[in-house]
């Protein structure tokens, strides 16, 4: 199992990383409110911006379905 | 739509565009004439350099601050706000904080000013009030974070070590080389010292103080099998012999943390939002200078024998002594009595009353701590410490389960080094891991994270940790009368006609006289079909109108009668506030003005009595309506005209007598009370004062959900027993295995999550209602 001499230090920077994120989106505040965003997304569905997004995904689907 | 405020806030909202609210709110909105009155020249006085100074960040053209906001109900509130302001121009950038309410903004300066912020929020139906985070709040958001934190980096090395140290157990029959194996106990070593220094420092710093307190909990078992595990684990890294128990002790980090941190938050969820809105006074009075000309000033720049203008609908800035004008005063929030007070030149006035029907001069007597008022805020502070603790349940139990468990650890290790020295201390090691009473810590933070979840949704908030379990300890209950049982507030109880016209009739012209009437009695008649003119306000007599060419008067007998020049008759009834309509032809009819009984209280009385409650009715209204509400809902002990400190001591002969007592309350009078009862509950139409005092709120206003409260409370007693049963059941099953060294690592480490998630399974049916 060479291959462990390789993985583990990967494992370990890795995890390394994994645990700045998580303390950098702690102090930056992104887990202080654990409430409003479940429920923000909701709000999204009716945003003009991503009405107009929606669309336009669509259209080009649409014309696919119809050449074929 | 219930009234022009509700009207207008609609409107806004949908001439912003803004009507998804309506679509994805979850709850009704607070109606906007319950928010405190702001005047707008109130709000201009924060525009202001040097009333900005302490709250608001400038840097360079933009400024940012902080604010509290009141009237949230749901999510879609915030939406709305975050959305309305961002439209506005000037605003950069919006952001509310659903846990906690507040409200970051940011705006440039030339384009908008704070106070047209504050306005536009009013506009929509909140009231943003300027926030500081005091010490307090920004230790707790300190400790908020370094919790998360701290959970965080326990499950994230936890998952790595677990595959560390699971690759060198025995039953996973990897065919490691030795020198592998030694890796792989050196990589969990190294990965398992963060979690033991980083995250689990607060369970050896609890072992530490209840050693020195010669005091056996949970704690202190934790961090015998954390530490043991640990030290034995560094032995067998240098070493290379002996087992790894690394895995655990990441599971019992991650676990018990996870535990701690769903309480915290299950506790902290609003009450840091009304902890900071204790405003009983108003933010800024009117000062009248030598020329009779009046200024709008902050309360802090107020001084004593200056002279103060008070608008009939505002509280009073300050003690002092009425130099000219008559009114009547809304004391009830301090006396409880429930009908506004008359109240002509020479009488006193006390800070934090409402000022109801006439404008009044008041010489300034007493400010800040000198004021009655603080001194009901001291008497608090002195109830709030001698509040007795009560005994939680998980706290015993541990007790008795640690003195077993060591005792049984000695015995076995004694045992073992008898039979075999080599193992003995391996065999003593199983046996404290295998015990360690994971469960036993997660029995109760679960199940009382989950039921005080199901409660707020009842419309039960709950800010102190000890209410679920307390309840069952419960003995007797006392409950005030005005805004608790009653519904605080005057209704319209009875027409009584006198003339030609019949009840309807009456109550029609009433109406469209009150309607154009800003005094808090004028609510109690409805909307008006009518449309009535002229309408002429006289403070302290009533009102006179013209309805389709009749001239009329609602209002005291005397002042009606004044019309048609006809005697006045003579109040029939005994409680509650009797006003006359007439118009030139003589008087048309009595309405009686009452506080109403609470639909549910009846409900309430009997539930508590049906528990073998001792129930007392404590007011400090005098008036005979005290005995009669007593009478009417069957309560034997019922005291009237009570003070805040008789209300105290009642409670203190009550403790004397070794009873476990749960007061109802609402006014700054029943604070007191509130701090020094074993449970307080305050509604959630009370005064801030009180909320905060209290150790749950009633947000609902519904006194049945009390009733459901109770029902809850005993539901969850049942799960934390049962999971201390099965807790203590797997622990003492485990002993012999252990203590007869049959437990590898591989076995703790399944009992220990079977078990552990068990108990948060079982926890997890408070969650149903």
């Amino acid at each position: 199992m060479p291959a462990l001499y390789i993985l583990i230090p990967i494992a370990l920077i890795l995890v390394a990383i994994a645990i700045w994120v998580f303390f950098w989106a702690v102090d930056s505040g992104q887990y202080d409110d654990l409430d409003g965003p479940a429920h923000s997304i909701l709000f999204d569905d009716e945003d003009p911006m991503h009405k107009a997004g929606v669309d336009e995904a669509q259209t080009p689907a649409s014309k696919d379905q119809s050449d074929a | 739509m219930c009234c022009p405020g509700c009207q207008a806030v609609a409107e806004a909202i949908v001439a912003g565009g803004l009507e998804h609210y309506y679509k994805h709110r979850s709850e009704s909105a607070s109606n906007p004439q319950d928010l405190p009155q702001a005047l707008p020249d109130e709000l201009q006085l924060f525009d202001r350099a040097e009333v900005q100074e302490p709250f608001v960040q400038h840097q360079g053209e933009t400024s940012e601050t902080w604010l509290l906001i009141e009237g949230i109900n749901c999510a879609a509130c915030g939406w709305l706000i975050e959305k309305h302001l961002r439209a506005l121009p000037g605003v950069n950038d919006a952001r509310l904080n659903l846990s906690n309410h507040r409200l970051n903004v940011s705006w440039i300066d030339s384009q908008v000013a704070l106070s047209q912020l504050l306005t536009e929020l009013r506009k929509i139906g909140y009231a943003g009030h300027p926030w500081q985070a005091d010490e307090a709040a920004q230790k707790l958001a300190t400790e908020n974070r370094r919790a998360m934190r701290q959970l965080g980096l326990a499950g994230l090395l936890w998952f790595q070590v677990m595959m560390a140290t699971m690759a060198t157990w025995p039953e996973f029959n990897i065919d490691l080389s030795p020198e592998l194996h030694m890796i792989l106990r050196w990589v969990s070593l190294f990965l398992t010292t963060p979690i033991i220094f980083y995250c689990c420092g607060q369970f050896f710093r609890g072992a530490l103080r209840d050693l020195r307190t010669r005091h056996l909990t949970m704690d202190l078992s934790v961090s015998l099998a954390i530490g043991g595990a640990y030290v034995a684990g560094i032995w067998s890294a240098i070493t290379g012999t002996g087992e790894l128990y690394f895995d655990a002790v990441g599971m019992f980090a991650f676990f018990l943390l996870a535990g701690r941190y769903l309480e915290r938050r299950a506790r902290e969820r609003t009450a840091a939002a009304t902890a900071q809105l204790v405003n009983l006074l108003p933010a800024s009075c009117l000062r009248l200078n030598e020329q009779g000309q009046t200024q709008r000033i902050l309360l802090s720049e107020l001084r004593l024998g200056e002279q103060v203008l008070v608008q009939p609908g505002a509280l009073m800035p300050a003690d002092g002594c009425i130099l000219s004008g008559q009114s009547s005063v809304d004391e009830s929030v301090l006396t409880g009595e429930y009908l506004p007070q008359p109240r002509v030149e020479g009488d006193q006035v006390t800070a934090g009353t409402l000022n109801v029907e006439g404008p009044l001069v008041v010489e300034v007597q007493a400010l800040g701590d000198a004021t009655r008022l603080s001194a009901i805020v001291r008497l608090l502070e002195r109830a709030q410490t001698d509040k007795p603790r009560l005994a939680e349940l998980a706290d015993q139990v541990s007790q008795w389960f640690l003195l077993f468990l060591l005792l049984a650890a000695t015995v076995v290790g004694v045992i073992w080094w008898q039979i075999d020295p080599s193992r003995a201390f391996w065999v003593v090691l199983a046996l404290l891991v295998a015990t360690c009473p994971c469960a036993l810590a997660l029995a109760t933070p679960t199940a009382l994270t989950a039921a005080t979840g199901t409660l707020h949704s009842l419309g039960v908030l709950l800010t102190r940790g000890h209410v679920l379990e307390g309840l069952n300890q419960i003995d007797t209950v006392i409950f005030d009368k005005t805004g608790t049982l009653t519904e605080g507030k005057l209704t319209l109880s009875a027409i009584h006609p006198l003339g030609a016209l019949d009840s309807d009739a009456c109550l029609a012209l009433a109406a469209a006289l009150e309607n154009r009437s800003e005094h808090p009695i004028a609510k109690a008649f409805g909307r008006a079909t009518q449309a009535a003119d002229q309408v002429d306000s006289f403070p302290g007599q009533g009102l006179h109108g013209t309805i389709e060419g009749r001239q009329l008067r609602i209002g005291q007998a005397a002042f009606v009668c004044a019309l048609s020049g006809k005697l006045a008759p003579a109040i029939p009834g005994e409680s509650g506030q009797w006003l006359l309509l007439g118009d030139q032809q003589g008087p048309l009819a009595w309405f009686v003005l009452d506080d109403r009984l609470r639909a549910d209280a009846l409900e309430l009385i009997t539930s508590c009595k049906a528990r073998g409650w001792h129930v007392l009715l404590l007011s400090g209204d005098s008036s005979p309506v005290v005995a009669q509400i007593a009478r009417q809902l069957g309560i034997e002990d019922a005291r009237g005209g009570l003070t805040p400190d008789d209300k105290l001591a009642a409670l203190k002969v009550l403790h004397q007598q070794g009873r476990r007592v749960l007061m109802l309350g609402d006014g700054v009078n029943d604070v007191p009370v509130l701090a020094g009862a074993d449970i307080s509950v305050a509604m959630g139409s009370a005064t801030d004062l009180a909320k905060t005092s209290a150790d749950a709120v009633l947000l609902s206003n519904r006194l049945g959900s009390l009733v459901d409260a109770f029902k809850l409370a005993r539901r969850t007693r049942r799960i934390i027993i049962e999971n201390l049963i099965w807790a203590a059941l797997y622990n003492s099953l485990v002993l012999p295995f252990a203590a007869l060294g049959l437990i590898t690592p591989l076995w703790a480490a399944v009992g220990m999550s079977i078990s552990s998630l068990l108990v948060v399974l079982n926890a997890l049916r408070l969650a149903r209602h």
